[in-house]
């Protein structure tokens, strides 16, 4: 114990400060000579994690719908998954059939010269000829692929101020085209 | 030939700018295209033309006349038709079933009349006690007048779908086939 006592007695009174300000200095030097680097590692693997799930989930879905002013989807209690079928998107200013526009509606009516009949016509002309090349080539493919089967189904997404009448039409001119069976696309309720 | 010694232990790091700028752009463009929503589906049918079934469900007795149960929605209310036959309203036989009532503000009304709304409460009470009676049907037709906004619809096959009572759900017609408008 005595021997550690003496040791001590030798350094100098300000060793600790001044080894402290050369360790301060000897850092400042060093910073200067190298370049901060950032660590990368764990935020690229936030992100790659991220781009795999969004890329997944935008890949499973069969109806992509955008919501707008045009096209406010109703909400419903229903809990069914949408499945790949043709989809006809009816918002408040025109028809389309997967991503084409096939005919333009003004106050929750199509124009009577593009209806047979005129004005209490249910047939929409443009309509049935797109949804026919439709039937026909998913038709196409169910002959050339045994897996798949031409069933007869396309989902509607609709304005919820579309008129009954307008959905009428729409389904009576798909079921013109061999579109029997259909498919509400709502905004579910459950989150 | 003289080899250049390799520096040991000296790592050399990877240039990940491009990498990271990649990712960077297509994480916003994903995000902006992904849906925010999410969709579910309605199965609906249109009524089949051709030779009416001479099959009769089994428990049905073959005298009986089917259910063929329809509700109409039109701008006074919904009348529903069971068995080709007008469900009366007791407290006004000419009109609707289930007439309009007053929106107490908690309800939201789907066809922009913002006075008198849809009473689907009444409607779900009046269809359970009909899928009482008729337990083995699941077929439910549905009419509207021209003018009926499609978020109507809607909602009366959500009504006519399933009933909640509390944490139970009483299964009602879910089977829904649209009609052509009541004239």
């Amino acid at each position: 114990m005595a021997e550690d006592k003496k040791t001590y007695e030798y350094l100098p009174e300000n060793y600790e400060e001044d080894m402290l300000a050369r360790k301060r200095a000897a850092n400042k030097v060093r910073k200067k000579e190298e370049l901060a680097r950032l660590q990368m590692n764990s935020l690229m693997d936030i992100l790659t994690i991220m781009l795999v799930f969004l890329l997944k989930s935008y890949a499973t879905d069969p109806v992509n719908i955008t919501p707008s002013s045009d096209l406010q989807i109703p909400k419903s209690s229903a809990m069914l998954r949408p499945g790949a079928t043709v989809v006809i998107t009816v918002s408040n200013s025109a028809i389309i059939v997967d991503h084409q526009p096939v005919a333009i509606v003004k106050d929750g009516k199509v124009d009577a010269s593009k209806k047979r009949g005129g004005e209490d016509g249910y047939f929409i002309i443009p309509l049935h000829k797109v949804l026919t090349d439709a039937a026909e080539k998913k038709r196409r493919l169910a002959s050339l692929n045994p897996a798949v089967k031409f069933k007869g189904i396309c989902t509607i997404v609709m304005d919820e101020r579309i008129p009954y009448r307008l959905l009428t039409e729409i389904m009576y001119t798909a079921g013109q085209a061999e579109f029997q069976k259909f498919k509400f696309a709502v905004v579910s309720k459950h989150g | 030939m003289v080899r250049k010694k390799r520096e040991v232990g000296k790592l050399e790091e990877l240039d990940l700018m491009a990498a990271m700028n990649l990712i960077l752009i297509l994480i916003p463009l994903l995000l902006t295209s992904m849906e925010s929503v999410k969709i579910a589906v309605i199965n609906v049918s249109t009524p089949q033309i051709g030779p009416a079934s001479t099959a009769t469900p089994p428990d049905q007795k073959p005298d009986e006349k089917p259910l063929k149960l329809t509700i109409a929605l039109t701008d006074r209310g919904i009348t529903i038709f069971a068995r080709d036959q007008v469900i009366e309203n007791k407290d006004d036989p000419l009109g609707p079933t289930i007439p309009k009532i007053g929106n107490d503000g908690k309800t939201e009304s789907c066809n922009g009349d913002k006075g008198k709304v849809y009473d689907f409460a009444k409607l779900q009470d009046k269809l359970e006690d009909l899928k009482n009676q008729n337990t083995t049907e699941d077929k439910i037709i549905i009419s509207a007048e021209p003018n009926i906004h499609y978020k109507c619809i809607i909602n009366a096959m959500d009504s006519s779908r399933e009933k909640k009572d509390g944490d139970k759900k009483i299964k009602l017609f879910p089977n829904v086939v649209l009609s052509a408008g009541v004239a």
